[in-house]
């Protein structure tokens, strides 16, 4: 009697360490996924001194969050292509500070910082001593595609019918969006410029509240990501009217085919502290297009209707670059 | 129907989906009993484990999880004063005053029966009307979530005893701390001096831990001084309750299982507002509602009921519209996304064995859930004959790692501390710390839906917020209940010098 109570508080003490310690290593630790022996041999004759060993990969969110588990599916896709395990670290709080400190200061080369837009916008917003410039870019990745969404049963059928009238009533539609100094907000204000209408934009949180709020007809209509509205959009609940980047597979009028002039891309991407060898960000945008095409993950981003944009070097500066300048617009 | 139901039964009654269920009920109970740990972080922990799982198995340790993680946090919330989760934050109330009067056995299993009641009510409710749940919780919009934590504020005016307005000033500090951080319209950051780790605002578990466990430890520790008191000598009643005490509280149970279930259903309002508005209605229906606050066992009830149905409510909008509407089942999408299955309408259409397997799990995560329930609450009840010197020093620790590791940020530590210290001087002088976390929880939600509402509207006041029968009745009650408190309270002779040693 005496013992099996003893065993069954050794077991509970047991499973609050367990919970603790893994906790602390966030599940960075997962089991290996079967479908994937592709540890390419050493494929060059001349090995780079780099990497001498295991890779951190940090980022500003919580440990479970949206981007979080995004970044631990990518993580895991490298892991091949580099020959390393690569550990995710969630830093989070302080605006996204504590991540982003912790790389800039990191000097063992072998520390990386997992970046979604949240890189241009906090700064500006928090007025951060870091910005995209304190980072050498590696790669951007993808592209979360957004669209402006209405019911199902709106009377436009087109966005023309929409732009006149909006046009028409100006002020008079709702449309749900980020707050300012998030692209959603960026976006419908780009939008409400170059196409010369006058919406009433509500700022919501998230994607999800946004798309009840026009389900339960709130709101109008939303401007939010591609993947948040798919369920409805797919069952015929909701409509887009135009999209602000184009999604594969999916038949949706852009603002580029309308001819405005305006590029709004909430990127993922990763970057590297400044000062790191040319060498090392080479193999590691190597490794991230291998990774791309790698299946699991491949199957993957396509779930989440990530669009893949995969730009390195300069061409990933210009996109933040671009972003930088459209959220800054709207803040005077 | 009845053949999905078949179909759903099938999938879970074979030993593996029965092992997963088993064992995330057992990892939710010990998660949700470890201050810092609720059941989102749980399933988080757990969820890269699923990715090698049948997708069904995956999502069923995950319900799981999820309903033990909701009743766990209720049992360190009765024994030690210190909820395990926010959502059990309100059942500490009545829950650690039964304890301190020895009933510490019904307490205890009242919060167990009742959980497994409510997460039983919503997960039946779930098989007959998830789809039509969905179409009343997109009903509610910014208006309606206003009307409805207003509701819930009005419970901080009856949280101060016999003085209403220390109730209404604990709650506007509440709603004050709510408001420091961003500007939920702007964007903008509101009262932060310029301090970068309060830029998103005060996190809820630390701002709570704090409130709740540290004030408590530090108010004991104060009346530790001969040496041998050091171990509990009062006499705990480890009696669980029976059949004519449970009678008592069931309809209680019920009636808060209901509500849970329905508010669990609304995108972004979550167990923690549950449970109070769960709370305060109780307290507002039931005849001894007055004697809420000094160990009322309906205390437990109402509460805990409330915050287990909110697990089968919260898989209304996931399942049914495909829209994930708190962090618990945002994790639940993630895990059926990685499989390709997309919740929505469509789900229901095509393959209606996933949804229908899933509330058969929940049915039976909550028989789990009662069962180990009574093992672990027969054990930890053993913590009440731990010198107290040792435990409280073993909790001061379980508290600051809590607080920690829910955020991975250890700015949270000095939050704990900082509010730990506020929440002393608050017990010290009679000033109600449940009405501050109350208008904590509920005060974000208001201002960001009250200035949504008003956008919408174009700044009229009238036609923003009275603009359907659901806000205009929750508005009009929350008056009601707003003035009758305060209008009984004034009428009755307070006599605040004796109010403020109580």
């Amino acid at each position: 009697m005496f013992k099996s109570k003893k065993v069954k508080v050794l077991l509970a003490l047991l499973l609050v360490f367990v919970m603790f310690a893994a906790v602390g290593c966030g599940g960075a630790k997962e089991e290996p996924k079967k479908e994937e022996p592709k540890s390419e041999a050493p494929k060059e004759a001349e090995k780079p001194a780099w990497p001498t060993k295991d890779i951190t990969m940090v980022y500003h969110s919580k440990a479970g969050s949206g981007g979080d588990m995004f970044l631990r599916a990518m993580s895991k896709s490298l892991e091949g292509p580099i020959g390393r395990t690569i550990i995710v670290e969630n830093l989070p709080g302080a605006a996204s500070m504590n991540a982003w400190k912790y790389v800039d200061e990191s000097k063992d080369g072998h520390t990386f910082l997992g970046v979604s837009s949240t890189l241009i916008t906090s700064p500006i917003m928090n007025d951060l001593p870091l910005t995209y410039k304190s980072f050498e870019p590696v790669a951007m990745m993808f592209v979360d595609p957004m669209v402006l969404f209405v019911q199902a049963e709106a009377p436009w059928d087109t966005w023309e019918d929409f732009q006149k009238d909006a046009q028409a009533n100006p002020g008079k539609y709702n449309i749900a969006g980020g707050i300012p100094g998030e692209l959603g907000f960026v976006a419908a204000k780009l939008l409400q410029e170059k196409a010369k209408i006058d919406i009433n934009v509500v700022p919501f949180e998230g994607g999800a509240d946004a798309t009840v709020a026009v389900l339960g007809g709130h709101v109008d209509g939303a401007i939010g990501e591609y993947g948040e509205a798919v369920a409805q959009l797919d069952a015929g609940k909701l409509k887009v009217l135009i999209g602000f980047n184009p999604v594969e597979g999916v038949d949706i009028p852009t603002v580029q085919d309308k001819g405005y002039d305006f590029l709004v891309e909430k990127f993922r991407g990763i970057v590297a502290p400044k000062g790191t060898p040319q060498e090392v960000i080479d193999i590691w945008a190597d490794a991230a297009l291998k990774a791309l095409d790698e299946p699991g993950f491949n199957k993957y981003w396509n779930n989440m209707k990530l669009v893949r944009a995969y730009k390195t070097g300069p061409e990933f500066v210009k996109v933040m670059e671009e972003q930088d300048k459209q959220i800054r617009a709207f803040l005077k | 129907m009845l053949e999905n139901l078949l179909a759903g039964g099938q999938n879970v009654f074979d030993w593996a989906s029965l092992a997963a269920i088993a064992f995330g009920v057992l990892w939710g109970i010990v998660g949700g009993m470890i201050p810092g740990i609720n059941a989102t972080i749980a399933m988080a922990l757990l969820l890269p484990f699923t990715w090698g799982m049948d997708p069904i198995n995956a999502i069923m340790m995950l319900a799981g999880v999820y309903c033990g993680g909701e009743y766990g946090g209720s049992i360190p919330a009765i024994l030690i004063g210190t909820p395990g989760t926010t959502a059990a934050a309100v059942t500490s109330i009545d829950g650690y005053e039964m304890h301190k009067q020895g009933k510490t056995g019904i307490a205890l299993g009242t919060s167990l029966i009742s959980s497994t009641f409510g997460g039983m009510v919503s997960a039946i409710l779930l098989i007959f009307v998830a789809v039509p749940l969905a179409s009343v919780a997109i009903k509610f919009g910014p208006s309606e979530y206003f009307a409805l934590s207003s509701v819930g504020l009005t419970l901080v005016c009856s949280l101060g005893g016999r003085n209403v307005f220390k109730g209404i000033l604990a709650g506007a500090i509440g709603v004050f701390i709510a408001s420091i951080g961003y500007d939920p319209m702007n964007g903008i950051p509101r009262y932060t001096m310029g301090n970068l780790n309060i830029a998103d605002g005060f996190g809820l578990v630390a701002v709570m831990m704090g409130l709740f466990a540290i004030s408590e430890l530090l108010l004991q520790a104060e009346e530790l001084t001969g040496d041998d008191k050091f171990s509990i000598a009062s006499k705990v009643d480890t009696s669980l309750p029976n059949w004519s005490i449970i009678k008592t509280f069931m309809p209680t149970a019920f009636f808060s299982s209901l509500l849970g279930t329905v508010i669990g259903a609304m995108p972004g309002v979550g167990a923690s507002t549950a449970c109070f508005v769960a709370y305060s209605e109780a307290k507002r229906w039931c005849k001894d509602g007055n004697t809420f606050g000094t160990g009322n066992i309906k205390g437990i009830a109402a509460p805990e009921a409330a915050n287990n149905a909110v697990t089968g409510g919260a898989l209304v909008p996931l399942l049914a519209l495909g829209i994930p509407g708190s962090n618990s089942t945002a994790i639940m999408l993630g895990a059926l996304m990685i499989h390709n299955v997309q919740p929505g309408p469509l789900l229901f259409e095509k393959t209606p064995e996933i949804p229908f397997s899933i509330f058969v799990a929940l049915i039976v995560a909550n028989i789990f859930m009662l069962i180990m329930g009574y093992y672990i609450v027969k054990l930890a009840i053993k913590v009440t004959s731990i010198s107290k010197p040792i435990l409280f020093a073993c909790i001061m620790a379980l508290v600051f790692t809590g607080a920690f590791a829910y955020s991975g940020d250890t700015f949270d530590i000095f939050v704990t501390f900082i509010f730990g210290l506020i929440g002393y001087l608050m017990k010290k002088y009679g000033v109600p710390y449940t009405a501050t976390v109350l208008g904590f929880v509920l005060g974000f939600i208001m201002e960001a839906n009250l200035r949504r509402a008003l956008l919408i509207s174009k700044g009229d006041w009238f036609a923003g917020l009275f603009n359907s029968p659901i806000s205009s009745t929750l508005l009009i009650l929350a008056i009601i209940a707003f003035f009758t408190t305060v209008y009984q309270n004034l009428k009755k002779p307070v006599d605040v010098e004796t109010n403020g040693n109580a």
